[in-house]
């Protein structure tokens, strides 16, 4: 909201999105897309169910790679560590760039691990040892995520018996916990009471200040409430949708 | 009639069909251990295993025992542990590369060939190993003859098939989600195997292993033709001759010189039976004490 009543102070761009094309068996998804993401700052994805917003997702953490039969056309340009980089220059590690750019799932996907495992895995996949430091951060970013004080009790326990809106939570803190750059969110708040919800708007953006938040949403107050810019999906593709501009262009 | 009573009518003919197909299992299951049972059980005593040698210096191989089934049962023993700890590794990392890494072409083809391996009749494997035998006989060592190593080989180009095949399935069973989120948190790919994935699809990999387990422990085609005799002691290397279950009772039941002889035939099956249940366990206290079930508590 921030932003849109200050139109004309520059904020760095995060993301750059060039020319985006993407297909699924060869059926397009997404056409011709360019757009651009300011730094710390919260953009929220909105659009029709099934226009491809976690599909364009994928194409920021080049996670659509592993899916089989995709193609995808264009060039995406990430600020990373303050150098903009082409994510899919071949010189370009993807796992350190999933490292950095942090994704939560529209599905909360927790591993059939205890729950402290889950949240600790992306910093032992890092080649994190340090006990005493993972202790910490795990309980910092659940403490963040408000789902300490749930789980401190059953720590060892299966993440599986967490129920959905608790799994989702401890998706967001395994996200997080890497301290990534950008996080990607995909309807992290569907499962989620008004109250869990809000208190996740409120750590966005308190987060924004460290990390670039592209959010897929469908509840536009809640858009309304914490994004500094909504961006439509439409017909394969993505238009800003500024409150100002909104009402000229609809 | 209408189309609801004609569908309840359907629904009741499928639950009784289920029901009986257990039934019919059940019985079947039933008829052949008690049947088993019956003919075997009165041969059950030391002296079936140990013949008139005293079972304490038998066990510790100080004596050899000819009147008995030990050395059969250690053979056979043997056998399937050699041949599953020949065909785990290859099997499983086959079926990983299929599930994993095998891309398109190849992926098809490799598909065709394991198909085929698994529909060979196990006497074509045993003239296989007999031919791999008889070349190494003549091209590498003059003291290679049919022995436990070259049946154990053998046997496990009889069961690659199915450890490939489970531990394949296992793996591209698994959703797409799950192996998604491994990589999405930075996982290489080898990460995400050894953590996410295959704790995950070892549950689907150990039913492969029991499967090869059973197989290896019944054949008799491919190790008749491979270095099983009829009478050998325990072996005393992998080069040696050897006596397996199978095998002895497929022989007293072919030329039994009276009833007591085919009554221990009978006996030997029980074995048989129960060594196939001890490594069943063997196998289960294995997978639950894996290093990366802590990964994956569930
Ligand atoms: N793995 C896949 N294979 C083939 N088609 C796919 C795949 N994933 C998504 N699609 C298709 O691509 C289109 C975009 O899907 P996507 O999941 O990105 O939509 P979405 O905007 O996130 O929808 P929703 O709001 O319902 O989550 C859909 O038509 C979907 O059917
Ligand atoms: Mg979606």
């Amino acid at each position: 909201m921030q932003s849109s009543t200050q139109p004309f102070v520059p904020s760095p761009v995060k993301i750059r999105v060039s020319n985006l094309f993407f297909s699924y068996n060869g059926r397009e998804v997404l056409r011709d897309t360019s757009l651009e993401f300011p730094e710390h700052a919260i953009t929220a994805i909105v659009g029709p169910s099934g226009s491809g917003k976690s599909t364009f997702l994928m194409t920021l953490n080049r996670l659509w790679e592993e899916l089989p039969q995709c193609a995808m056309g264009g060039r995406v340009e990430i600020m990373l560590n303050g150098i903009p980089q082409n994510i899919y220059a071949p010189d370009c590690g993807v796992e350190a760039l999933r490292r950095r750019v942090g994704m939560v799932f529209q599905m909360p996907n927790p591993l059939p691990m205890s729950i402290f495992k889950n949240v600790a895995f992306p910093l032992q996949l890092a080649g994190e040892k340090d006990k005493n430091m993972i202790h910490r951060r795990v309980e910092e970013t659940l403490r963040d995520v408000g789902l300490w004080d749930d789980v401190k009790d059953r720590l060892a326990g299966s993440a599986l018996s967490l129920s959905g809106g608790q799994q989702q939570r401890m998706c967001m803190a395994r996200a997080m916990i890497l301290r990534p750059e950008i996080l990607l969110l995909d309807e992290p708040a569907s499962a989620l009471d008004q109250k869990a919800a809000e208190a996740i708007e409120h750590l966005l953006v308190r987060w924004k200040q460290n990390c670039t938040i592209l959010i897929v949403s469908h509840y536009l107050d809640q858009v309304k409430r914490i994004a500094d810019s909504v961006v439509e999906l439409h017909d394969g593709r993505l238009r800003n949708r500024q409150v100002s501009t909104s009402r000229v262009s609809l | 009639m209408n189309g609801a009573s004609m569908g309840r009518l359907v629904e009741r003919g499928i639950i009784t069909f289920s029901w009986l197909a257990g039934a019919i299992l059940f019985t079947v299951i039933c008829a052949v251990t008690g049947y088993l049972c019956f003919r075997g059980l009165k041969t059950m005593s030391p002296a079936l295993i140990f013949g008139s040698t005293d079972p304490m210096s038998a066990l510790l191989l100080r004596q050899r025992v000819f009147d008995g089934l030990f050395p059969a049962m250690v053979g056979t023993l043997l056998l399937v542990l050699l041949s599953v700890g020949w065909a785990i590794p290859i099997g499983t990392a086959g079926g990983i590369y299929l599930a994993e890494y095998a891309g398109g072409g190849t992926k098809k083809i490799f598909n065709l060939l394991f198909d085929l391996l698994a529909g060979l009749p196990s006497i074509v494997i045993g003239l296989f190993g007999f031919s791999l035998t008889l070349f190494l006989n003549r091209h590498v060592s003059k003291e290679l003859h049919p022995c436990l190593l070259m049946s154990s080989i053998a046997l496990a180009f009889l069961i690659l098939p199915y450890i490939v095949r489970t531990t394949q399935i296992a793996l591209e069973n698994l959703p797409v989600q799950n192996r998604l989120t491994g990589l999405a948190m930075g996982a290489t790919r080898l990460q995400n195997l050894f953590h996410v994935l295959l704790p995950q699809a070892l549950a689907g990999m150990v039913s492969g292993v029991l499967l090869a387990i059973g197989r290896c422990a019944e054949d008799t085609a491919v190790i008749m033709l491979t270095g099983v005799v009829a009478s050998a002691g325990v072996p005393r290397s992998l080069l040696s001759h050897y006596e397996a279950l199978p095998f002895y009772i497929f022989y007293i039941s072919s030329q039994y010189a009276d009833q007591q002889e085919l009554a221990t035939g009978y006996g030997a099956a029980i074995l048989l039976l129960f060594i196939c249940l001890f490594l069943f366990a063997v196998a289960f206290v294995i997978k639950k004490s894996l290093p990366c079930q802590v990964f994956s508590q569930r």
